[in-house]
């Protein structure tokens, strides 16, 4: 493709200079870390030609354990993607205004992480060329379905959230941007759909954001509840809860926040956007990270004090391998490290600061993929049925090299989805900032008062 | 010279080599000839629902077989599903009798299953496998059953309930109505042309 950049691309003021200035100029240390996110797919892809060649025997998945980490790391993602949902509905409907800086990046994370549940878990099928049968002979009475259908809904509202927020932006792209490459030109003029801040588009636009940001938060909640009834509704030790639906929503909308601040931090420092996200927006991210997992904290709580009283027969050893058994380890290093410090630490104003506040986020990021991890091995490898000629790897589970490869390579998708739309579109929304589409909208509505 | 005499010791240590393999194929042969072909005839009975597999297994001129193991199998989808005890040895006149389980469901809605009877890895007598097909199974239910039964969760997919089906179709219709709404509303602002002074 013939790249043709014109001239030297001219900024009208500072804030456009620094929201849009990294579309324009593409940096050694961009192309390089896009090539570490390419090494890792490569590599997880081969893992995945192994599986795909040999079939599901290349992983650790046997009789008892038949959902590995392919499963965990499916609703990690899922976990992820709410944080859309979060700040598009929950903050931006409650006001709080210091959290529009964020809305675009948390709506772009929610968009890479449920492309990324999609993908896994056809990744997780043996025969991935019958998913389609999922459709053709699918049974509305299986949960399974369920999460079908409310994935496919949340990906399709994730990608139009995102697009709405983003469309006043896309034009502004369209507009201003002359040293870029045709191929963008074209793309911000199909995007931009003749957006022209026309009052009446603007009003169209606002009342189907509102419309949008109420829709989301029911299917958000669906989303994570399905999932969870997927173990709900499985009869396993560990999952025979009514907690499990309030349990994974807390616990996504948790990891959710802590997904942001450790975004956030990154993009601050390599797009220099020091003065739009402020210490301010990470000290508030700090508080509201503690909210959430004190929420979680108390689903925690219900989700094992009740079965841990009573320690009925296989739950019971459920429990006690959790507690005091092989998992043990895994078990409270989460738990502490990943719930109870952290709520901890960030009560002390000066924890809320970007480098404490980071480094705190990514043990919540870890433990959530570690818990999500313990929420679903273990239970599989106490069946209440009975199995018969158990053979000795059935007992244990340890992922192969193929499994962690291709879960890394989930990973680096993630961060390549997101790498990618950053470099595409402007990280903090500039009409929001400048914002004339609240002026044009408020001259609209006086020209019409005047008219009737 | 030399390298003549070494020649000569490798042929003649290979060719003893062949001929001993050859040797051990030919004794290993002549033992399996020592084994002979055995006869089962199966009888079935039924008695107050007891139903009853007898075999008598006799040798090429009609002594019956004695102390000879029988496996007993029932044909099921995906393998060969084991019945009666872990030993079914014959007696003195050839016999083994078997009891067949009463409530193993058929192969199709006739009621039909395949039984086998086999003798594997005898010392004395050839592998053989008799099989007969018998109608004393548990007759699966035709399309027809699945098609008049009940609503339920756990029926086909024509069959789910019509509760689940009428608020599952109501969410999946009001969400998917403001998607469309929402993308109408998106045409709409395409078409909107900027004002010309």
């Amino acid at each position: 493709m013939k790249k043709s950049i014109p001239e030297k691309q001219l900024f009208n003021s500072i804030k456009e200079r620094d929201l849009l200035g990294h579309i324009v100029k593409t940096s050694v240390r961009y192309k390089i870390w896009i090539a570490i996110l390419l090494l890792f797919i490569v590599f997880g892809m081969y893992g995945y030609y192994r599986q795909i060649r040999y079939g599901l025997i290349v992983t650790a998945m046997r009789d008892y354990t038949s959902w590995g980490i392919y499963i965990s790391n499916f609703v990690f993602f899922v976990a992820v993607s709410l944080v859309g949902s979060l700040f598009s509905s929950i903050l931006k409907l409650n006001k709080n205004e210091w959290a529009k800086p964020l809305i675009r990046i948390s709506e772009i994370i929610a968009v890479a992480a449920i492309i990324c549940a999609a993908v896994i878990i056809i990744i997780d099928m043996g025969r991935p060329d019958r998913f389609i049968y999922v459709f053709k002979f699918g049974r509305i009475q299986s949960p399974i379905i369920w999460d079908v259908i409310i994935i496919s809904t949340y990906l399709v509202i994730s990608f139009i959230l995102l697009y709405i927020s983003l469309l006043p932006d896309i034009a502004i792209c369209r507009d201003r941007l002359t040293a870029i490459p045709k191929w963008k030109k074209k793309l911000y003029k199909i995007a931009a759909i003749n957006w022209s801040n026309q009052p009446e588009q603007v009003i169209i636009l606002k009342k189907i954001g509102r419309i949008l940001g109420i829709t989301v938060l029911p299917v958000a909640f669906a989303i994570h509840t399905v999932t969870s009834w997927l173990f709900a509704t499985t009869w396993r030790p560990g999952w025979d809860s009514t907690n499990l639906g309030p349990y994974f929503v807390s616990g996504a909308f948790m990891v959710g926040a802590a997904v942001i601040i450790f975004a956030m931090y990154f993009v601050r420092k390599y797009l220099n956007l020091k003065s739009y996200i402020t210490t301010t927006h990470f000290d508030h991210m700090g508080k509201l990270l503690v909210l959430l997992s004190l929420v979680y904290f108390y689903f925690n709580i219900n989700e094992y004090l009740g079965p841990a009283f009573k320690m009925v027969g296989v739950e019971g050893e459920h429990i006690t391998e959790l507690f005091v058994g092989k998992y043990a380890p895994m078990y409270w290093l989460v738990q502490i490290f990943g719930l109870v410090l952290p709520i901890v630490f960030l009560l002390f104003k000066n924890l809320r600061k970007p480098v404490p506040i980071v480094i705190i986020s990514s043990f919540v990021i870890l433990g959530a993929w570690f818990k999500r991890f313990l929420i679903v091995i273990p239970s599989l490898q106490h069946p209440y049925l009975p199995i018969q000629g158990v053979d000795e790897s059935y007992l244990h589970y340890v992922p192969t090299w193929e499994e962690w490869a291709i879960t890394m390579a989930s990973f680096a998708s993630l961060l390549l989805i997101i790498t990618i739309l950053i470099k595409l579109f402007p990280v903090i929304p500039i009409q929001e900032l400048e914002s004339p589409a609240e002026e044009t909208s408020i001259e609209s509505k006086k020209f019409k008062n005047e008219i009737s | 010279m030399k390298y003549l005499k070494y020649l000569f010791i490798r042929v003649l240590k290979i060719f003893t080599l062949v001929v001993f393999v050859f040797m051990s194929t030919a004794q290993i042969h002549a033992q399996d000839n020592v084994k002979e072909d055995a006869l089962i005839s199966l009888n079935f009975t039924e008695n107050n629902n007891i139903k009853t597999i007898k075999a008598t297994v006799t040798n090429q001129i009609g002594e019956p077989v004695e102390e000879l193991d029988l496996y007993f199998f029932v044909k099921r989808t995906f393998s060969l599903l084991p019945i009666g005890d872990v030993f079914n040895t014959t007696d003195e006149n050839g016999v083994v009798e078997v009891e067949f389980p009463e409530d193993l469901p058929a192969s199709d809605t006739e009621g039909n299953v395949v039984i086998l009877v086999k003798i594997l890895e005898s010392d004395l007598y050839n592998d053989l496998t008799v099989e007969t097909t018998k109608k004393w199974g548990v007759p699966i239910p035709d399309k027809e059953y699945y098609q008049q039964n009940e609503r339920s969760l756990w029926a086909a997919a024509a069959n789910a309930p019509m509760s689940l089906i009428v608020s599952i179709s109501i969410m999946i219709l009001s969400v998917w109505y403001v998607i469309f709404y929402i993308l109408y509303k998106l045409y709409k602002i395409s078409k909107i042309k900027p004002y010309k002074l």
